[in-house]
């Protein structure tokens, strides 16, 4: 049959995987056809000719053919059928027309009917998409994130393991953590992994079945005076706590715990000495009694942050006993230079001792149902049976009868030596479950025994995790497994998605998938200059600049004058306190008073307080959305925004007061709502001595138009370099950016960026307000590349929300889809796409329309079948992908 | 079960550590008295006693890490070099060794510069220090040193002890994220790099550093429990194994290479236990440490007595040691110190901060003396001292902790070589990469075809 296709016209071009899989097509389509079809041409190449090389010769060709090679794309000179049907091609023919950026504006465009022609043919010809069975593509198998790792655990063994902390962090792949591709495995994770697995064992699971009794009293119950509270009565609202407590005032707390039984106890006392960063010359002395009884006499002195820990063996009558903690200061009040204080962490009361009164440990529920027999075979059998559950919860679905006897016999080989447990064995056994590559990676399997086709939907079990992964970055819970179990997910998915949506744990979508999309995760890592900032702002750079070099050149005069060899010399950038020259003193008189007042601007820092503010700023207002199921434009255009007292100031909005973040409705000409301004996307997108209008614009095409430029060429000169051509005055940044726009190299990519950035410019690079940079007022105006003006923030917002709203859509489907599959969105998810933003517009953009549009579509409920193991081993299939990344570059 | 620190405080092992601590030093000073902790060592099987003075003794070397530079004045000996010098003010406790002791001055971590790299010296000065390369500025996932020297010996010999190397360190607490103006904090808490992006991290805890080395228990149950915590081990390794093989044929293309990753990783924990199978374990008649002990100066001396113990029992022959993170900021309470050692160390030539430095300079290389003295005590197979047949490093990769310069760094080079070098010198080089004098210790490692390191020029010949 290939033969009879004109072999001679099949050339594949060397490397493309995704032609080679759409030639299996074409070929396999051929077969069908080859009885009807004589001569045999590809239909989908008859059809260019037929409708579409029309279309494209009255548009395009005066860029793209006839010898015109315009980015490097001609339309007439397709060696064979096979190069013209290459999908990387038409992906980009199809985004750039639909994003109006194709062709050019001053150009004729092709009628909206033409348009759609050439969109259909694109999709169900050149890319072979069947609309009724889309390819839902295959996903990595994924390995659990950082994050998802901590939750899982959480939810698994009942303890918060930091895995932040612990494991190294994880490489992204498309702006997200979640990528399988990009998850991998090392020797060294794998052994941190098995020593996590241990230790997290070792925390949640008891070892023995009884213990001495254990109660932890909380800091906070120490109270002051006589009134503290009863051991039940607990609250103690009627004192006030006192806690942390000063260095530098005496005080005395206390509280009472009850002894139920008379015999011995342990008593463990924790105080955490609380200083700054810097230190403090605070003593003090700390007396811990009980029943009035001195245990514990000691000085403290300063630490930054420091955990002490005293142990006392008491024998105890039954009844209430009073432990008191009394601080006296050591040092004046009026020596203290930073705050330093005495927190009473905790006091672990452990006891009776003798082993009449132990009881089972705590968390001992979670894991055993009952106390293990002393018969071998009963061990067993209850081994089987808690291991078997265990690892049907820790692999997310059951697990055969031969994983649950290798755990038993895990087991087994340890509670059987002398000496061990029962319950060490059982959790000897629960560290290879935690290291077992069934538990760190996420096994997908398809519903149906034998799937016959090339592909198939997921079972339930695959859909629960990958349900919970996405809304809660966590484990299935009971429910989903339940439900997974007796095949009921897919019938009751629309419920199970709003019980979800309605759980605490879907927080973590909005935190994962927001945090990454508008980058809200960086705001608090960002470094920001306010001091820079701030003089840019009031126009004040020279003096600033003239200071540091008046006192550079002045150090510099001293050090050679004193004849210090290089050897003892002081390095510029530590001397700071060189004296007694009249010149340098003053010299530094005014440094440091330029460094405190700031030109006598408002002492802004951006602060953890108010970065925390900003994170959370956008959070709560993505939650919103998700939560009220508002339409998603909502997140570039609105009238409300949440805030606390700090960071209204920031805005400049008043009545605001108290730091807790609340819903606010905005005046009615202001320019923030939305998420483009919150302070978070606007720090995030500037650089940290000013903004930056390119790295703004960047943000809005790649996050919200979804048409991002390529990467810049090398060696550009920074906007300061091009500084320099102003002579008589210091260039606002739309000044310096119009030399960029004026060299054509550059011109086609910033035209599409700068005047979207540049609309933004009366937000510094710290998202305060602005009228005047460099004490020029700032002009906002501009013309998108796609024709509209505007004149505001304002109105560009209205623009982007309202007549590029199919645009968004598209690119926040894509975003979610991504973050959904952990995988980029292919050629052939075009269609699936396309499906979502078809359901936003007749559900009027409604979040609930992305969020189920996404969980029902074809990639996330199916799975392509495992190819035949030579084919899917072609190194070419990944270079495909390689080539799609490269085609639609994420950074510049 | 191994309890481990980050998640179990083992409140009483804690409480107890300093009494066990002089307890456990009590037992070895008992054992190393006598002449019987010999019968220990390996080497007895292998040689007839009569011929033990004949007998060849390996070559170990050691790297001991101190942050934040030293105050040059009060570092560097007076005069020209050669044998009659003074020792300075810092360098006063080391009287007693200094017959096995090589001050060396003109050496150079010029990848420690700030070139077009800018701020971040405290982090380059650690990351650049063994491996003599430029390190990446970077805060993320994509770190990228280089390999440190002790790895490439170890490389190279490391299958001759049941441990390629050791890892150690006296900081036990590690920040997350930034460390340095924006360069990950592996570079400040890892002086070893197996590959320049996997750094060996160092073990803080002694006890760990000990059951690893020599099983967990008693002396007498030692040996068994170490065999059985590798049965379990190996039993998991087993269970996970056969969960990754199964899974393994069930899939195809980039999830097998994923699996792939996972079962690699696997092997390689395996060979290790299997290695630890077939060498014979020395076990030292003592008790464990427990824990890390609530002060630094006990925290380092037990660390420095793991060090002894791992050579004296031919556990290893190459190791490193921090003795704090680069640009840590410890305070020193326990010589009158509440300023952290860091803020003091930007004296900005206020004489009271420059005194207070080279207090804590002092300090250090006390805590050094002890080690080494001990070393000159503890005799090696061959008759001679373990420190004669060592190469320590003792050293800073920044120089003047003020200025942040790293040249003319601070380094002594402790113990014979084997006899190779003629201690009890200040040596005056000519400015010269300080990976110059690892090749040359490399060399006398046994170590072969090593032409550079780093930014080597060549051997280091003046230390001969």
């Amino acid at each position: 049959m290939i033969t009879a296709s004109k072999p001679g016209r099949l050339v594949i071009p060397r490397g493309s995987a995704a032609v080679r899989t759409l030639l299996a097509r074409l070929v396999a389509a051929l077969a069908v056809l080859a009885g009807s079809v004589s001569g045999a041409e590809i239909p989908a190449a008859v059809q260019f000719r037929k409708d579409i090389e029309p279309i494209l010769k009255e548009y395009c060709y005066d860029c793209h053919a006839d010898g015109e090679k315009k980015g490097d794309v001609a339309f007439d000179e397709f060696k064979a059928d096979a190069a013209l049907l290459h999908p990387d091609l038409w992906f980009n023919v199809l985004k750039n027309t639909r994003a109006g950026l194709m062709p050019p504006l001053k150009k004729p465009r092709p009628s909206a009917e033409d348009q759609q022609k050439l969109e259909r043919w694109i999709k169900y010809a050149a890319f072979g998409i069947d609309p009724k069975n889309p390819d839902p593509g295959r996903v990595t198998v994924r390995r659990l994130n950082r994050v998802e790792y901590r939750n899982t655990i959480r939810d698994l063994m009942g303890i918060d393991f930091n895995a932040e902390v612990e494991f190294p962090p994880d490489d992204t792949g498309y702006g997200f953590d979640n990528i399988g591709d990009v998850l991998t495995v090392s020797p060294m994770l794998l052994e941190k992994y098995l020593t996590a697995a241990r230790a997290i064992v070792s925390e949640a699971v008891p070892t023995v079945g009884k213990v001495a009794p254990e109660r932890v009293v909380a800091g906070g119950r120490f109270r002051a005076g006589d009134a503290v509270p009863t051991r039940n009565g607990g609250r103690g609202n009627r004192t006030e706590s006192l806690l942390p407590l000063s260095y530098y005032e005496a005080a005395s707390v206390a509280t009472v715990v009850r002894a139920e039984q008379a015999g011995s106890y342990r008593v463990t006392l924790e105080l955490a000495v609380k200083g700054n960063f810097e230190f403090d010359p605070g003593r003090c002395r700390v007396v811990f009694r009980l029943d009035g009884r001195e245990l514990l006499r000691r000085e403290f002195g300063w630490h930054d942050n420091k955990t002490f820990t005293f142990e006392f063996d008491e024998k105890w009558e039954q009844g209430d006993r009073r432990m008191s903690v009394e601080l006296e200061p050591l040092t004046p009040a009026d020596q203290k230079i930073n705050s330093l204080e005495m927190r009473i962490v905790q006091v672990i009361v452990r006891g009776p001792m003798e082993k009449e009164h132990w009881t089972q440990p705590k968390n001992y529920d979670r894991f055993f149902t009952r106390q293990a027999s002393d018969d071998p075979v009963e061990r067993r059998a209850y081994a089987r049976e808690l291991l078997g559950s265990f690892a049907t919860k820790a692999f997310r679905r059951p697990v055969e009868a031969r994983t649950s006897d290798r755990l038993a016999t895990l087991a087994e080989s340890v509670y059987s030596q002398p000496g061990k447990t029962f319950e060490a064995g059982v959790a000897h056994a629960m560290v290879a479950v935690l290291g077992s590559p069934r538990f760190l990676f996420r096994l997908e399997e398809p519903a149906g025994a034998f799937p016959s086709s090339t592909t198939a939907s997921v079972d339930e079990y695959s859909l629960a995790s990958r349900l919970s992964y996405f809304l809660w970055s966590t484990m299935p819970d009971e429910e989903l497994i339940g439900l997974a179990g007796r095949g009921e997910l897919r019938r009751n998915l629309a419920a199970q998605v709003k019980r979800m949506l309605a759980d605490g744990r879907s927080e973590k979508m909005i935190q994962n998938f927001s945090g990454q999309w508008l980058q809200t995760r960086d705001v608090e890592g960002i470094s920001i200059n306010a001091r820079v900032i701030l003089a840019r702002d009031s126009g004040q750079e020279r003096q600033m600049r003239q200071q540091q070099e008046e006192f550079r050149a002045l150090l510099a005069q001293r050090t050679n004058g004193l004849a210090f060899t290089n050897q003892t010399a002081l390095g510029f950038t530590n001397g700071l306190a060189l004296t007694n020259s009249a010149g340098l003193t003053n010299a530094l008189a005014r440094r440091q008073g330029f460094g405190n007042r700031r030109f006598n601007q408002p002492r802004v820092e951006l602060d953890r307080d108010l970065r925390d503010a900003m994170r959370r700023e956008t959070e709560m207002y993505f939650a919103g959305i998700v939560h009220d199921d508002r339409p998603v434009t909502e997140l570039i255009e609105s009238d409300y925004t949440f805030l606390n007292e700090k960071l209204a100031k920031l805005y400049g909005i008043t009545n605001v007061v108290g730091p807790e973040m609340r819903r606010v409705t905005l005046p009615a000409d202001s320019p923030r709502g939305g998420v483009l301004t919150h302070g978070s996307s606007l720090v995030v997108t500037s650089n940290p001595d000013r903004t930056s209008p390119v790295k703004r614009g960047l943000f809005i095409l790649e996050n919200f138009l979804g048409t991002p430029p390529p990467p810049p060429p090398p060696d550009i000169p920074s906007l300061e370099a091009s500084e320099k051509d102003f002579k008589d005055h210091e260039p606002t940044l739309r000044e310096a950016l119009q030399l960029h726009r004026d060299k054509p190299l550059c011109a086609s990519c910033h035209a599409r960026m700068d005047p979207i950035g540049l609309a933004f410019e009366n937000f510094n690079a710290m998202s305060m307000w602005r009228e005047k940079e460099r004490n020029q007022t700032i002009d906002t105006a501009g013309k998108l590349v796609t024709g509209e003006t505007f004149n505001s923030v304002r109105e560009l917002k209205h623009i982007l929300a309202h007549d590029h709203r199919v645009d968004f859509y598209r690119c926040l489907t894509e975003k979610l889809l991504t973050y959904a599959l952990g995988r980029g969105t292919e050629y052939y998810d075009v269609e699936t796409v396309d499906q979502i933003v078809q359901r936003l517009e007749r559900e009027n953009g409604r979040f609930s329309a992305l969020l189920m549009g996404v969980i029902e579509s074809a990639p996330f409920q199916g799975m392509r079948m495992q190819a035949t193991p030579a084919a899917s081993n072609d190194p070419t299939e990944k270079s495909g992908d390689t080539k799609r990344a490269a085609l639609n570059p994420t950074k510049p | 079960m191994n309890t481990n620190p980050m998640l179990n405080r083992n409140l009483a092992a804690e409480r107890h550590a300093s009494l066990t601590r002089r307890h456990f030093l009590r037992g070895l000073g008992a054992c190393m008295a006598l002449p019987a902790f010999e019968s220990l060592s390996p080497f007895k099987s292998s040689a007839a006693p009569a011929a033990a003075a004949a007998r060849v003794a390996p070559t170990r070397m050691a790297f001991l890490y101190v942050p934040n530079g030293t105050i040059p004045s009060a570092w560097w000996p007076e005069g020209e070099g050669g044998k009659d010098f003074a020792l300075s003010r810092t360098l006063q406790p080391l009287e007693k060794v200094r017959h096995e002791l090589q001050v060396i001055s003109g050496l150079e971590d010029i990848s420690a510069e700030a070139g077009v790299d800018g701020a971040g010296d405290h982090a380059r000065a650690g990351g650049t220090f063994l491996t003599g390369v430029r390190i990446k500025k970077t805060a993320g996932s994509d770190i990228y040193a280089g390999v440190s020297i002790d790895q490439v010996v170890a490389r190279q010999i490391g299958h001759l002890t049941r441990f390629p190397s050791l890892e150690l360190t006296c900081d036990a607490v590690r920040k997350a994220g930034n460390c340095d103006s924006g360069y990950s904090c592996a570079y400040e808490y890892n002086l070893a790099w197996r590959s320049p992006t996997q750094p060996m991290s160092p073990e803080p805890n002694p006890r760990l550093v000990f059951e690893r080395l020599f099983g967990i228990g008693s002396p007498g149950e030692r040996v068994e429990n170490l065999k059985r915590r590798q049965k379990e081990q190996q039993s998991i390794l087993d269970f996970v194994m056969e969960d990754a093989g199964a899974m393994e044929r069930k899939l195809n293309g980039r999830d097998r290479q994923k699996l792939d990753q996972y079962l690699t990783s696997v092997r390689e924990i395996e060979q290790r236990i299997e290695k630890a199978e077939r060498m014979p374990v020395i076990n030292p008649a003592t008790d464990a440490p427990a824990g890390i002990p609530p002060s630094y100066e006990e925290h380092i001396a037990l660390m420095f007595e793991m060090l002894t113990l791992a050579f004296q029992t031919d556990s290893t022959r190459v190791a490193t040691m921090l003795l704090a993170g680069e640009g840590s900021n410890r305070t020193f309470t326990e010589i009158g110190l509440s300023e952290g050692h860091h803020n003091l160390t930007h004296h900005r030539n206020q004489q009271e901060m420059i005194d207070k430095v080279k207090e804590i300079d002092l300090w250090y290389v006390k805590q050094l003396a002890k080690f080494l003295e001990k070393m000159d005590k503890t005799k090696d197979v061959d008759g001679r001292s373990l420190l004669h047949n060592s190469m320590i490093v003792y050293g800073s990769g920044n120089a003047d902790g003020n200025r942040h310069s790293h040249n003319n760094l601070p380094i002594l080079l402790a113990g014979g070589g084997g006899g190779a070098f003629k201690p009890g010198r200040f040596i005056k080089a000519k400015p010269a990469p300080l990976t110059n004098l690892f090749l040359s210790m490399a060399d006398r490692m046994g170590a072969k075809g090593i032409e550079r390191h780093g930014d080597s020029t060549g051997r280091l010949q003046a230390i001969g």
